[in-house]
């Protein structure tokens, strides 16, 4: 303990020397000339500019007095001007770090609308590749037409055949008749004169 | 582990804890390694903390798929599924909780499950196999209750449908397929490498990657990246990578790819190539996003090295996760 003290006593010396540039030594000096002051027999002129040059030091000890002080409440001021600047900046790191998160969040939305956009842009491709739909339903219409068309034809030419068919029916069938008949009347000829032969013979 | 044996190792596959702190990766001398985010990612971390916490021998064979849910690490190798809880991994237990294995036609060979995903309709989890069919297995009853089969060579990878509750899987005889995930039958069949625009015969027919958010879905491989919109069956658009693309993912607005080359490709929909970031290993084969934590939002890739890059910010590497 006693070291400790020590320790702190002489380390609280030296700073307190260390300034000023020997401020203690000018009040041990002044202590020492007022002594001798007080007690020189020498004359009054000699003894006021002893007064004066005392007074000076004086002077001096308290201006340096008064700057320690001015010095000590700067630093108070300067402490104060740090603590409200730390808080401001850790005001600052934490609403970085929201924003951060946020940018995040919103990093992940943008990546999902890309994803989708580029599903969208392959399955355009896949699609684009296939004929377009307009085009297609005019080649169907054009296609139906010339169908329609073709079958109309068709039925004419089929309407036709069977009215040729039907033609060549009655044709070939006057033709049989007679033949039938011309048959007929030959078969009939023949057999008046066969009837008429014998008839002839029997008389 | 010898040095010549890390040169050789590969990571296939990858998989974040459900609290977001842990990675645990599966290379393919059948090992699990968990790494630990957050004493990588914190402020004092050291060289050490990019060493795994806890490896440990998970199968035989390579593990190929890795997978999580709210508490248990899935992890499936050649031909058997096991079934790990975090809580015990990070106490650094490493007993399984259960390894099954679907009912395969042939004992000879045992084909190794390539892929896995969860059905979260149904609780259930798809596995891709490589006896060309789709394994279903129930997770609440442990028991495989369907098997679809439609494949002519053996799945490379499976997919979800969330909210259509259809399946979607990839193989190596190049066709999409999709499937109904109650009825069980196939619903689409899409061959990928019969599309002039996609095509690349120098690569084959082969489909790697599948991933979908029920109206779009990639798929790649041995054809280019492509985007397809599902409604109408048709590709939108054809990414111009180099290289056959193993792994791919949809995350906000870009499409992320992962396979030969050293580098994550950054896509945009439309088709073009935003950006391609380096990374060390040669080339990769897995690619994961951590959504189940906000503090520790990485990237991580792994492929053909023993190193597993993380990505605090998707435009450069931070560091590297080694074995």
């Amino acid at each position: 303990m006693g070291a400790v003290t020590d320790d702190e006593v002489i380390r609280k010396r030296l700073l307190i020397d260390g300034d000023g540039a020997g401020d203690d030594r000018r009040i041990n000096v002044l202590l020492k000339s007022f002594t001798k002051w007080c007690n020189s027999p020498g004359t009054p002129d000699e003894g006021f500019t002893q007064y004066q040059r005392m007074m000076g030091i004086l002077a001096q000890c308290e201006f340096s007095m008064g700057k320690t002080l001015m010095v000590y409440d700067m630093n108070l001021r300067e402490m104060e001007n740090y603590e409200k600047i730390y808080t401001n900046i850790e005001q600052n790191i934490t609403s970085a770090h929201d924003k951060i998160a946020e940018c995040k969040k919103e990093i992940q939305r943008a990546k999902r609308i890309r994803k989708n956009r580029q599903e969208y842009d392959a399955l355009a491709k896949v699609i684009q590749q296939h004929p377009d739909r307009h085009e297609t339903l005019k080649q169907l219409e054009a296609l139906d037409k010339e169908l329609q068309q073709l079958s109309h034809i068709k039925e004419n030419v089929d309407a036709k055949l069977e009215l040729r068919k039907k033609q060549f029916h009655v044709l070939l069938s006057t033709i049989q008749e007679l033949q039938q008949t011309l048959e007929n009347d030959e078969k009939s000829d023949n057999d008046e004169n066969i009837q008429g032969s014998p008839a002839q013979n029997g008389e | 582990m010898g040095p010549v044996e890390l040169l050789h190792m590969s990571v296939f596959s990858q998989s974040f804890s459900p609290c977001g702190r842990f990675l645990a990766a599966g290379n393919n001398y059948g090992e699990i390694a968990v790494f630990s985010l957050s004493a990588a990612l914190s402020p004092d971390a050291t060289a050490q903390s990019q060493k795994p916490v806890l490896t440990f021998s998970a199968h035989e064979g390579p593990v190929f798929s890795l997978l999580s849910n709210d508490c248990h690490l899935l992890s499936a190798g050649s031909g058997e599924v096991s079934c790990w809880s975090w809580a015990e991994l990070i106490k650094k237990n490493t007993k399984p909780l259960w390894t099954k294995r679907p009912n395969y036609k042939s004992s000879l060979e045992i084909p190794e499950i390539n892929s896995m995903t969860f059905n979260s309709r149904d609780n259930s989890l798809v596995l891709a196999g490589g006896d060309n069919n789709v394994h279903i297995l129930d997770l609440e009853r442990g028991l495989f209750k369907s098997v679809l089969q439609g494949h002519s060579d053996y799945v490379h990878c499976v997919s979800v449908r969330g909210r259509e509750g259809e399946i979607l899987s990839g193989g190596e005889d190049g066709a999409v397929r999709m499937w109904d995930s109650r009825t069980g039958q196939c619903v689409h069949c899409i061959e990928v490498h019969k599309y002039e625009s996609c095509a690349r015969p120098q690569f084959g027919k082969w489909i790697s990657c599948v991933t979908t958010d029920s109206d779009w879905m990639l798929c790649g491989g041995g054809p280019s990246l492509s985007l397809w919109h599902l409604r109408s069956l048709s590709p939108t658009s054809i990414f111009p990578l180099i290289g056959c693309q193993r792994q791919t993912s949809f995350y906000q607005d870009m499409i992320l790819a992962v396979g030969d080359g050293p580098a994550v490709s950054h896509c945009l929909l439309g088709g073009e190539v935003k950006a391609q970031i380096p990374c060390s290993p040669q080339s990769l084969n897995t690619l994961q996003l951590n959504t189940n934590s906000t503090d520790y939002r990485v990237l991580t890739v792994g492929g053909s090295s023993d190193h597993i890059d993380v990505f605090t910010n998707l435009s450069y590497r931070t560091f590297s996760f080694s074995f």
